[in-house]
Order: C-alpha cells, then sequence, then structure tokens
C-alpha cells in the first residue's frame, strides 16, 4: 500500500510515473513532456522534479540507466519498473476515487 | 514489497553508502545535463551564450540545495550522522585522554563485574543442573523443628519409610560417604585412603549418566544382610591409580579388606550426586532399620507433573507418622525437600546476590563519574553548541551527538569489561566452597554472559548520557557568541547536577562500605572468638586404625552389619600416645576422635539421661590431659586421667551448654549418662564440666559429649565402629611447631610401618580452613566496596577541580580585591560540604534500610552496629575531604595578575 502523502507529492508522483509509462526518458525530458502534454499549464521545478525522481527511485517504482540523449549528449534514462507499473495502477486508481468524489461535491453542494 | 523492488532498493541504499562519491558525481552529471538543456533551450530562442547561461542559472536556482534535498531521499544520512558523531566524539574523547581512560575503565569494571556475578547467578542458581530431568531432582533432608537451619542427614528407617509410603517419587536412594583405604597391589602401587560411598542400586544412574565402562549395580547385589563384592569406581581413580586402563573391568581391588571387582568406571560428568568420591560399593538396607543415626544423603527424582509442595506435604505427614510410631527417636524431627541444584548450589545465592548489590553500586558510580565528566565537559562547550544551534543544527541533531559520546565511552568499558568479567569469574569461582559441597563448575563466556554485557553496555551508555545530553543541547541564551575566551564561572544553579552527582555517588559508596564494614567486622569477631582453647602452637597428626583391622562381622543388629571390636583400636592409640609423649620438645599432647572445632563430620548420639529423658549431643572420644593439652578451661570436677581404664567405672566430662541443658540448675558433676548406641554401652558418670568450643566457628555452642577412648563397648553397630578407629593427636610443643612432625612421624612408623599419616598441620591452618569460605567472599565484597570509594573519591575530585577551574577568573579578582586565603578556601569549600553532608545523610539513610538484608551472613554484630557505621562514615568524610584538598590548594595558588591578563 502507497505510504500517506500530501496531495501534492503524490500527484507530482502519479505524474512522473504516467510521464514515464510510455517510455524511458530522463529528468529534462520528463519536465518539457509534461509542459506540453497539459498544454502548458503544468510546469514542475527541476527543485521539485529531480528530489521526486531519487524518491521513486529509492522506492524501487523506476529505474535509472544512462543513455545517449537525442543530441547525442549523454543522460539518465528514467523507466518504470514491473512494480513501478504495478504502483501506477494504484496511484490511477485513488486519483479517479478522489477527483470523482472532488466532482460530486462540487456539483452538488 | 515484491522480492525484485527489494533487491533493487537494498542495492541502491548499498550503494549510497559504499559509493558516495560515484552516486554524487553522478548526480551532479544529472543536473549538468538538465542545465545544459536549459541553456540550449535558450540559446534556441535567441539569447547570446553567455546571457542564455545567466538565465539558466536564474532558471536553476540553488544547485547545492537541490543536490542537497536529492541527497537526502537516499535514507542513508543517518549513517553518515553517526559516522560523522563517531569521529567527532572519537576526537573529543581523545582531546583528554587522562579523563577517558578512568572513565573508560571504571565503567568496563562497573560492567564487567556486573556481567560475571550475574552470569555465575543464571548459571548456578536460575539455569539447573546440565543433566537429564533436573528440575525433578531432589534432595531430602531432616531438620530438627526447633532450629531449622540445622538441616541433617536421615536416617534408614526415615528412608525406608519415604521410598515405600510415598506416591511423588519414581526413584528414591540413599547412599553414606566414608574413608576408606584401598589396599596396595603388591606390585609397587601403595596403599591409599580414598572417599567411598556406598549407596542403594539407584543412586548411580538416577541423574542419567550412564556408566563409562562396564555397568552400575543391580537390585540383586544389594539384598537385605548381603552386598555383593563390586564396586564401580570414578573417572579420576580409574585415571589416576589404574592409568586409565582399558581393562579395567577384569580387575580386583581390595578396599576395607574386603576384595572387590570392578564392574563399571563412571565418566567424569557423573561429579552431581556428592563430590570428591573415588568409589561406589552396594548398600544395602536392613528390613528393620533402626531409626538413629541420622547420616545418610537421600536423593529421589519426583514423578512427572509432582510438584515439590504437594511432595514436601507427604513427607511432611510421614514425619509425623514416624514421630508417632517411633517418638524417641523422631520427635521434634521433620523432613525437608529440596532441589537437587538448591541442595548443591544454593549457598551461593545469598553472597551472590549481596556481591551483586555491592557490584550495582559499582556501576551506579561509574555512571555518575561519567555522566558528571561530561556534564562538565559539556559546560565547556557551550560556545561550541551555541555556534552549531546558530548554523543550524536541530536541538535532537546535537542531542544525539552528546549521546554519542556516552555511547562511545560505554562501548570502550564494554569491550574491556569482558577481560574484567572473565577475571571476576575466576574471582568467584575460586570462592571457597562449604564443607562438603561440590566445586563451582566454569562458566566461561556463555551466550548469558554476552548478552549481559552487551545489555549493561547498552544501559550504561544511556544511563550516563541522559542528563548531559539533555542539559548539553539546551541552547543557553547566557552565551554569546561575540564572548571571547572562557565564559563567566558556572553559576550556582548551572553546577547543581555535579553536585546532586557527588553526593549521590558518595551515598551510594557509603551504603556499600557499611555492608561490607559488617561483614569484616563479622568475620573478624569468628576469627578472633575466643574458642576456649589456645589454638597457637598446637599440631594436629591424624592417625587411623581401619575399621577392618579390628572389626568382625558377627552378625546384624537393627538391620546394620554389627561388629565385634578385637583388638580394639585404643591399643595402638595408646603406644603412639606413649610414644609422642616421649619424644623430646614435647610439651603435652593429647587425642581426640575429631578436630574440636570445625570437624567435617561430627558424630551426634542421642543421650538417655537418669530420668529417661532423651537428648541428643555432639560426641568425641578423647585420651588423658585432652582439656590440658587443648588449654580449655575446666570449670568444675577434672580433666581424663589415666586411671580412666576400661576396668575402672565408665565417666564423662561435658561441656556448659550440656551441664545446663540436660541438668538446669543442678550439680552435673556425678550424674549419670547413657549414650544410645549398642546394649553393650554403659551409664557414664559425669566428671568434668568444660568451657564451650563451639563446635563452628559461627555457631552458637551445642551441647557436647567426651568419653575416654579406652571405656569402650566391645561391640559396635556400623557405622560407629568406624569412629573407633580414627584419632587425632594433638601436639603442644615447646619450640616451632611444625618442626615436631618429622620425630613425630619416625615414631609413628616405627609402631605403623605400613600405614602412612594423613594430615599433617597446624590447628591454626585447620581454623583458617574453617573461615575460608566466609573470608573469600567478605574479601571480594570489600573490594568492590573498595574502588566504590575511590571512584567516588575520584568524581569528587574531578567536579571540585571543575569548580575551581571555572572560578579562576573570580578568584583571580578576589584575591587581587584583598580576599584572603580563609575567604577563598570557603568560597570553593562551602559548597563541596553542602554536597558531602548530603551523601553522608543519604548515604547512613539508605545503609540503614538496607544492612537488613545482609543480616542472616552477619555474626555478633547487629546490622546497625553503631560503631561501624561511624566508623565509615568519618573514614568516607575523610577520604571525601582529601579529594577536595587539592582543587582547594589549586583554587589559593591562583595568581590574580595572571588570571585576570587571561581575559
Amino acid at each position: 500500500m502507497p505510504k500517506p502523502s500530501d496531495l501534492l507529492q503524490g500527484t507530482l508522483d502519479l505524474l512522473i510515473l504516467k510521464t514515464l509509462s510510455r517510455e524511458p526518458i530522463h529528468g529534462w525530458g520528463i519536465a518539457k513532456r509534461m509542459l506540453e502534454l497539459s498544454d502548458d499549464v503544468l510546469t514542475v521545478q527541476q527543485g521539485s522534479l529531480y528530489p521526486a525522481l531519487h524518491r521513486l527511485e529509492q522506492q524501487g517504482w523506476i529505474k535509472a540507466e544512462w543513455k545517449d540523449s537525442k543530441h547525442g549528449r549523454n543522460a539518465k534514462f528514467y523507466a518504470l519498473t514491473r512494480e513501478g507499473r504495478q504502483q501506477l495502477e494504484r496511484e490511477l486508481m485513488s486519483w479517479k476515487r478522489l477527483s470523482s468524489a472532488v466532482g460530486l461535491l462540487l456539483k452538488k453542494a | 514489497m515484491g522480492f525484485l523492488r527489494l533487491l533493487r532498493v537494498w542495492r541502491l541504499r548499498l550503494r549510497s553508502l559504499v559509493r558516495r562519491e560515484a552516486a554524487d558525481r553522478e548526480l551532479r552529471r544529472e543536473l549538468a545535463f538538465h542545465f545544459e538543456e536549459l541553456v540550449a533551450e535558450q540559446i534556441e530562442q535567441g539569447l547570446p551564450p553567455d546571457q542564455a547561461r545567466q538565465a539558466a542559472h536564474r532558471a536553476f536556482g540553488n544547485v547545492a540545495a537541490l543536490e542537497e534535498s536529492c541527497r537526502d531521499q537516499r535514507r542513508v544520512t543517518w549513517f553518515h550522522d553517526l559516522h560523522q558523531d563517531i569521529v567527532y566524539g572519537v576526537r573529543m574523547l581523545r582531546k583528554q585522554p587522562g579523563l577517558t581512560t578512568i572513565a573508560a575503565l571504571s565503567l568496563a569494571l562497573g560492567i564487567g563485574a556486573n556481567a560475571a556475578v550475574l552470569g555465575a547467578f543464571d548459571a548456578l542458581i536460575l539455569r539447573g543442573l546440565p543433566v537429564a530431568n533436573a528440575d525433578r531432582l531432589v534432595a531430602i533432608q531432616s531438620v530438627p523443628l526447633d532450629n531449622p537451619s540445622r538441616l541433617s542427614g536421615n536416617s534408614p528407617a526415615a528412608y525406608m519409610a519415604f521410598r515405600d509410603r510415598t506416591q511423588a517419587f519414581d526413584t528414591i536412594e540413599m547412599s553414606i560417604k566414608f574413608a576408606g583405604d584401598v589396599a596396595g597391589d603388591g606390585a609397587g602401587t601403595p596403599p591409599e585412603r580414598m572417599t567411598g560411598q556406598m549407596v542403594t542400586p539407584g543412586w548411580l544412574s538416577m541423574l542419567g549418566i550412564e556408566p563409562m565402562r562396564g555397568r552400575v549395580f543391580t537390585v540383586a547385589e544389594t539384598q537385605p544382610y548381603y552386598s555383593a563384592p563390586v564396586i564401580v569406581i570414578s573417572h579420576a581413580f580409574w585415571q589416576r591409580r589404574f592409568g586409565a586402563d582399558p581393562g579395567i573391568l577384569t580387575r580386583q581391588i581390595r578396599v576395607q579388606g574386603t576384595v572387590r571387582t570392578i564392574i563399571g568406571v563412571m565418566p567424569a560428568e557423573f561429579r552431581y550426586q556428592e563430590p570428591g568420591v573415588d568409589y561406589w560399593v552396594p548398600l544395602f538396607v536392613g528390613p528393620q532399620p533402626d531409626a538413629a543415626g541420622r547420616l545418610f544423603g537421600v536423593r529421589a527424582r519426583l514423578k512427572p507433573g509432582v510438584s515439590l509442595a504437594s511432595a514436601q506435604a507427604e513427607l511432611d505427614s510421614i514425619a509425623a507418622q514416624l514421630a508417632a510410631e517411633a517418638p524417641l527417636q523422631n520427635k521434634g524431627w521433620g523432613v525437608r525437600i529440596r532441589p537437587l541444584n538448591d541442595f548443591l548450589f544454593g549457598w551461593t545465592r545469598q553472597p551472590l546476590l549481596t556481591l551483586e548489590a555491592a557490584v550495582a553500586l559499582v556501576l551506579l558510580i561509574a555512571c555518575a563519574n561519567v555522566a558528571a565528566l561530561l556534564l562538565s565537559r559539556s559546560s565547556v562547550r557551550r560556545r561550541e553548541v551555541a555556534l552549531r544551534t546558530a548554523l543550524g543544527a536541530g536541538r535532537w541533531r546535537l542531542m544525539r551527538q552528546l549521546f554519542t559520546e556516552s555511547v562511545l565511552l560505554a562501548a570502550a568499558g564494554g569491550v574491556l569489561g569482558v577481560v574484567v568479567a572473565l577475571i571476576g569469574q575466576w574471582a568467584l569461582l575460586t570462592m571457597t566452597t562449604p564443607p562438603g559441597a561440590p566445586p563451582l563448575p566454569a562458566i566461561g563466556l556463555n551466550a548469558s554472559v554476552i548478552s549481559l554485557l552487551g545489555l549493561l553496555t547498552i544501559g550504561t551508555g544511556l544511563a550516563c548520557g541522559v542528563v548531559p545530553a539533555i542539559r548539553g543541547s539546551r541552547p543557553d541564551p547566557m552565551v554569546s557568541l561575540k564572548e571571547p575566551g572562557a565564559t563567566a564561572g558556572p553559576t550556582r544553579r548551572r553546577m547543581f547536577p555535579q553536585g546532586l552527582l557527588v553526593s549521590v555517588q558518595l551515598a551510594l559508596a557509603l551504603v556499600l562500605l557499611i555492608g561490607s564494614g559488617l561483614l569484616l567486622n563479622s568475620l573478624l569477631r569468628q576469627v578472633q572468638r575466643d574458642l576456649n582453647f589456645d589454638p597457637d602452637g598446637l599440631v594436629r597428626l591424624d592417625f587411623d586404625v581401619p575399621a577392618s583391622r579390628y572389626t568382625k562381622r558377627i552378625g546384624s543388629h537393627n538391620g546394620f552389619p554389627y561388629f565385634e571390636i578385637s583388638t580394639p583400636p585404643s591399643q595402638t592409640h595408646q603406644r603412639v600416645l606413649e610414644r609422642l609423649r616421649g619424644l623430646p620438645g614435647v610439651e603435652s599432647v593429647a587425642g581426640i576422635s575429631a578436630p574440636p572445632v570445625d570437624a567435617f563430620v561430627l558424630a551426634t548420639m542421642d543421650v538417655t539421661l537418669e530420668d529417661s529423658t532423651s537428648n541428643s549431643a555432639t560426641y568425641f572420644l578423647a585420651t588423658p590431659g585432652i582439656f590440658h593439652t587443648l588449654r580449655t578451661p575446666i570449670v568444675s570436677g577434672r580433666d581424663f586421667t589415666t586411671r580412666d581404664t576400661a576396668a575402672a567405672p565408665w565417666v564423662a566430662v561435658v561441656n556448659e551448654t550440656a551441664a545446663r541443658r540436660f541438668w538446669p540448675g543442678q550439680d552435673p558433676i556425678g550424674k549419670r549418662l547413657t549414650l544410645d548406641t549398642v546394649p553393650e554401652e554403659q551409664p557414664r558418670e559425669v566428671v568434668g564440666v568444660v568451657r564451650d568450643i563451639p563446635t563452628r566457628h559461627a555457631e552458637s555452642p551445642q551441647p557436647v559429649i567426651y568419653a575416654s577412648y579406652l571405656q569402650q563397648p566391645s561391640r559396635y553397630r556400623a557405622p560407629w565402629a568406624g569412629l573407633f578407629g580414627q584419632m587425632l593427636f594433638m601436639i603442644r610443643p615447646t619450640g616451632d611447631p611444625l618442626a615436631i612432625v618429622p620425630a613425630a612421624q619416625k615414631a609413628i612408623a616405627e609402631i605403623e610401618p605400613e600405614r602412612p599419616l594423613a594430615n599433617v598441620s597446624t590447628i591454626r591452618s585447620h581454623l583458617r580452613a574453617g573461615t575460608g569460605q566466609f573470608r573469600s567472599y567478605v574479601w571480594l565484597v570489600s573490594v568492590f566496596a573498595a574502588v566504590a570509594t575511590l571512584l567516588a573519591a575520584i568524581g569528587t575530585y574531578g567536579v571540585m577541580a571543575y569548580t575551581v577551574d571555572q572560578r579562576t577568573r573570580e578568584i583571580g579578582i578576589r584575591r587581587a580585591l584583598g580576599a584572603g586565603r580563609r575567604e577563598i578556601v570557603a568560597l570553593v569549600g562551602r559548597r563541596a560540604i553542602v554536597f558531602v553532608a548530603a551523601g553522608l545523610v543519604w548515604g547512613l539513610a539508605g545503609a540503614l534500610v538496607l544492612t537488613r538484608l545482609i543480616r542472616s551472613q552477619l555474626w555478633g554484630v547487629t546490622p546497625t552496629d553503631p560503631v561501624t557505621f561511624a566508623g565509615v562514615s568519618v573514614m568516607l568524610v575523610a577520604i571525601a575531604l582529601l579529594a577536595c584538598v587539592i582543587p582547594a590548594r589549586r583554587a589559593l595558588s591562583v595568581n590574580p595578575t595572571i588570571a585576570l591578563r587571561n581575559e
């Protein structure tokens, strides 16, 4: 079971895991892609991104590998582990539960 | 957590720990990549490279902080902090090597000694014997109802009643120990006196230890009135006398005049039934044993599920039956059942508990010492703490740092404590055992001793560290970082904890000193007790005529072999006596059947008086002039003389206690008493009353009857027949006591060429052996009391020296302003006196409460003996004040100009 964590951190973890679910990618790429996919709404600062990546790595949800980026520079690529994929499912479920609950409340109140 | 994930996580943690540099390098590279991408993006948007770089720097923010928060995700910071704390702690401790060494050594002493004593308690008392069904093995003893501490053996009649009338035991066995002669074999092996034991058949198998060779006795070998001529020997006997001969089982030896076939050898582990036995022979129990003579050891094994209490209840009812059936022998006697382990090693319980109390106090004092040391150091380091707080160190982090130091000290103490524990164990196990108890088994560094060492170390580290850590980490607003050099002297409030620790230390030391003082006092009183004879210059020389030489079996009497005494051994004794008397340099000589004080076995007999009342008394055979040689005062009547021959009327001499108890308010001279032994025994007339020679060093006098060695029945029932042959000659030479020995040995060799003399020694050394057990134990307690006092003195000195150190500037100012020596001493001493006085009061109060616990170990002093209390208090106060003298002298030597220039 995931540890209870505050909304923001939990949300960032979810976003990172989801972003990584398509293909292995480095930290810079994660930030870029999150910005793209959210239509320039979600800017993630490196001050939050890198500690989160390292935390997820230490927890075993993601693994790192050094590879050449498309510009030919060596970069640290993160990828989901098998457990990380399961963790993503769990986090998605709880996010859906939460957001539908919030939606319900906003509609009915 | 999935296994693969666990593996991955631990690999990462390990990498962060072991390859920290690589992990950091990688982190920097990762962030650098991000930074370069950022720059590239800016350039793409049209900025010139240098401006792009600046913009990227702005966007990126504090790289160091980012790195740090990434590193924090590794979950191993605690380890690095710990590593840092340890390195720092070791550095701090090494700054003051002297103090650190003293602290570590005193903790080592405390930890090691506690581990040794608790480990011994665990092994000897808690753990039980290392044999099968140890918890069901019991020893049964009889006990006089009016004196429950004087436990005794059992009579055969009682044994048979226990065996036949109870359901509690699945086996119950009886034995009796004796000194028996093993004959020479004609091929050069000399005759030897060895310790034998007659046992019922199950005795050797009840511990579940098999013989290493051959077999043990069968029931058929111990029929009534018959015991087969077989023998089982001990491992030590087999090794020593037979050179571990593998063909031992076919051999025969002559023991006490009987040729016996060796049928078995017991292994070395067989040592918990009775210590120091060399061989065993079958014991038969007659169908109608007489009840007198409580000489037999009885052991049993409880049936599974039977409790000690229910067995005791069954035995109680049997004791009541026996008292009703044969009141003469059994009235006033009860039965006591104890676990075998308690019977063998239970005597260590009290000494070990007292020692544990002593070493626990030593450890507490050592802890207080270390705590005071750390406290002093933490006030020196107030500026450092203030600085680190200012730099953002949390309180918890600081406490952990301070704690590390005390734990390091304790760990050093724990490691050195292993050595102390081993030495302590050695000292404990060489503690003299009481007569008849088996030697204490070796313990070594077993699992429980090691875990005790570990637990004590951790506990000590926490105990020493908690107060300094809390106080030391408290941010102190009084300390200004700008202030140069040493800060102002310690305030009264700030010095309070150290002073309190001094008081506590002195109080603990005082309790221990008073306890050991009382024990020492008891020992001194025992050693100096007026024994009513003059042991100085007396030499004892044991000479026994073997029972086989003078006894001839003529049948049975009340279930015992019945012997005729032909050629009484007293004739040989008489010749020896005359030869000894004729030696040059002998002032006087006389014989007695056993040492008058602290004999290993005391013959106790039932006595019938003229009015048919029955009593019991210790019984000695003696030659003429015994009281003259002993220099025992004769209260009334006379000593034995050469006229007290077998043909003359039989006489007896009694001690004062017997006179008082048997004939209260009457003149005992001329009264008659009859020993309740055999029909041939004749009434004896009391012809003398002598002062009480205590039969045991630490016991009040018991009734004693002395009879002439010549006036004895011509028939005897075992085992009294053995008593008849033994004689201990007391020689009082005019010169050096032991110089007489060669001449005496030569004289005896002429009479008895085949029989070597056993046991030639001074009576003084015999008496020393009698107090040996108590002596070694009191010695141990006293050593710990001395150590505790030394530690408390060191603690007092440390705190006082620190106070003076801290007040150097103040003292300097006072001196400069004209304060005299008296004022300076008062300044330093005032508080010292308060703390010493508080320690004294608490210590005395504690001792008043606690010394009651050792009441049973004291002899001749009360637990609140005012002389001991006062003397020890004065001594401790003197030591404490002495510890204050050096610091006070240093205070007086403060030079005002130098002290002020230091600013």
